[in-house]
């Protein structure tokens, strides 16, 4: 069997471990990634959506819809690398047993994104599946696609989430990640209004991957964009992986080992 | 910091070489030298004791092994290979338990073992025969659907013993295996320890009870500020390093016993306790008359006194 087989099998028994534990509370666990995208499809889709006007020519509920795809991978994938692993390095000890197995570092990072991968494909298919319930998908094929970009965007935002848990000194430190950074990111990538009339915002949102899945899952839903266009964000999201993976498994060896 | 050489050609592991092999290992925080030019070889089959007060670098050592610490220097080699290099080749025949359990604590018994023994490799019908079979042996059979934590201290400790059997691993690495569990279960623990070294396996066991390395360790190493300050089996340790008996007296006598000592003798505290060691037996009764002074106790030199004596805590009077 070659290494790279032998390393992704250990990084899947990673995976199976993680869904064991997450099982157990799956009520709780998974409450808060499908309750917020409801919550907000309910309160400004539906309830904002008739005293705004045509967005693009899509009513605002259509308009916000793909978002709330979006926003249920990046939470996904930042609770559960940044809180959700942070508990399991500190106040579980969970990798000082494992690292004793055949598993080393390398498989506990890359399990951590095959996990957040698998759990936000499975959550873009629940959110996709809601919102062609509710009317709000003018492609509704895309609740094919969705998992597979909300799985690719889960990935690098993981990564964050691992840098963040590889960076705070303490479990409160998360409060201010989230506040400077992820919320900022979840609020003005495009989510909730257009950027089209923003030079300046327009082009930073560049610079985090979940703009990106934001667009490639709105032209997705709209069924409208180019072919450059995708090829360009689905570029970005893959550069974002690689850069940002790598450098959060340094951080995470640097925390695992010493 | 110069990294452990990388490009040590890999010579091979003969049955008869050491299972482990330290020549000259270091390892330095920044300024701070946990271990310094350590050497250590652990033949197969042997029960060996690493002792020293916290600190001293045995979990630093022990992390070595595996590769989750990287060592700064020096040549380490466990069953022929660098665990800097090839750290899954060493853990697929090792076994660990670690000082903090680390077991899921919202997961069953079982399902905890079941997960471990995915990451050992087991097939998944050899797995539960052989979690069965551990659990009986620890006696853990009863709670194989019990939450972890449901379980007493003593029980979630003999399950870490458990995982770290699964892959039945030649070699066995137990740090600070009874710390805080009541005597029976200690006893239960010593007697499995004792069973592995009969079974052949080799087994490194990290501990501050000096009585459970006496009674487990074919020999002990002794660390202090990293570096190896004794080495030997128990009983030959204590011949040379601490021979004879310790007579402990009330704290307030040292001066009349001081009178009469002869040479070769020591005259140290352990705690408020005046203790003065002596070759024979026959010397503190003597002491005992001549001073005027009786004994609160008499008895032999044990590790305990090796090890003050070597880590530096006794006020050795000769000096």
């Amino acid at each position: 069997m070659s290494e790279f087989y032998i390393s992704l099998q250990l990084a899947w028994h990673v995976v199976v471990r993680n869904w064991m534990v997450y099982r157990k509370d799956f009520l709780a666990n998974i409450s808060p990634t499908l309750a917020d995208p409801a919550l907000m499809m309910t309160a400004l889709g539906l309830g904002l959506s008739p005293f705004i006007g045509q967005i693009e020519g899509l009513s605002y509920a259509q308009y916000l819809a793909p978002g709330m795809v979006a926003t249920t991978a990046l939470f996904t994938a930042f609770f559960e690398c940044s809180y959700g692993f942070y508990v399991r390095m500190t106040f579980e000890s969970v990798f000082k047993a494992m690292l004793t197995t055949p598993i080393g570092v390398r498989e506990v990072v890359i399990g951590e994104f095959l996990w957040v991968f698998i759990r936000a494909a499975l959550m873009a298919a629940g959110v996709g599946l809601v919102l062609a319930v509710m009317g709000l998908l003018a492609n509704i094929w895309s609740i094919f696609i969705f998992p597979f970009i909300g799985g690719l965007l889960a990935v690098p935002c993981g990564a964050i989430g691992l840098l963040a848990a590889a960076h705070v000194r303490n479990i409160n430190q998360f409060q201010s990640v989230y506040s400077f950074l992820i919320a900022p990111i979840y609020f003005l990538s495009g989510v909730f209004f257009p950027l089209t009339d923003r030079p300046i915002l327009g082009v930073l949102v560049h610079l985090s991957p979940f703009y990106h899945g934001v667009r490639l899952l709105q032209m997705t839903a709209w069924g409208r964009g180019s072919f450059g266009e995708a090829a360009f964000h689905v570029t970005a999201i893959f550069l974002f992986t690689v850069v940002l993976g790598l450098w959060a498994f340094k951080k995470i060896r640097q925390k695992l080992t010493i | 910091m110069p990294g452990p050489s990388r490009d040590i050609p890999q010579s091979a592991y003969h049955a008869g070489d050491p299972t482990i092999r330290a020549r000259g290992v270091s390892k330095r925080f920044g300024e701070f030298v946990a271990i310094e030019k350590l050497d250590l070889d652990v033949r197969a089959g042997e029960c060996v004791g690493l002792l020293g007060p916290n600190g001293a670098g045995k979990s630093t050592f022990i992390g070595c092994l595996y590769g989750v610490v990287e060592r700064s220097g020096g040549e380490l080699k466990v069953f022929g290979h660098d665990p800097a290099i090839e750290p899954r080749r060493i853990k697929q025949r090792l076994g660990v338990v670690p000082q903090e359990n680390a077991l899921d604590e919202e997961l069953t018994v079982l399902e905890n073992m079941r997960i471990y023994a995915r990451f050992e490799g087991l097939p998944k019908q050899a797995a539960l025969s052989r979690i069965e079979e551990l659990l009986i042996h620890m006696s853990l059979d009863h709670k194989r659907d019990a939450t972890i934590r449901t379980l007493s201290g003593g029980m979630k400790r003999r399950l870490t013993f458990v995982r770290a059997l699964l892959s039945d691993p030649e070699l066995l690495i137990l740090d600070e295996p009874t710390t805080g569990l009541d005597p029976t279960v200690r006893h239960l623990l010593w007697e499995k320890v004792l069973s592995f070294r009969q079974a052949g396996k080799t087994t490194l066991v990290t501990t501050h009870y000096m009585h459970e390395a006496e009674l487990l360790c074919d020999r002990i190493v002794i660390l202090n500020r990293g570096s190896v300050v004794g080495a030997g089996a128990p009983r030959e340790l204590i011949a040379r390093e601490a021979p004879g008996y310790v007579g402990i007296f009330a704290q307030d006598r040292e001066k009349v016993l001081r009178t009469h000592m002869r040479a070769g003798w020591d005259l140290f505290y352990q705690g408020r306790q005046c203790c003065i060691r002596a070759p024979q037996i026959e010397d503190l009764m003597s002491l005992q008359r001549a001073s005027g002074n009786q004994a609160l106790q008499i008895r032999p030199c044990n590790l305990e006194d090796v090890y003050l004596k070597l880590t530096g805590r006794e006020l050795d009077d000769n000096e």
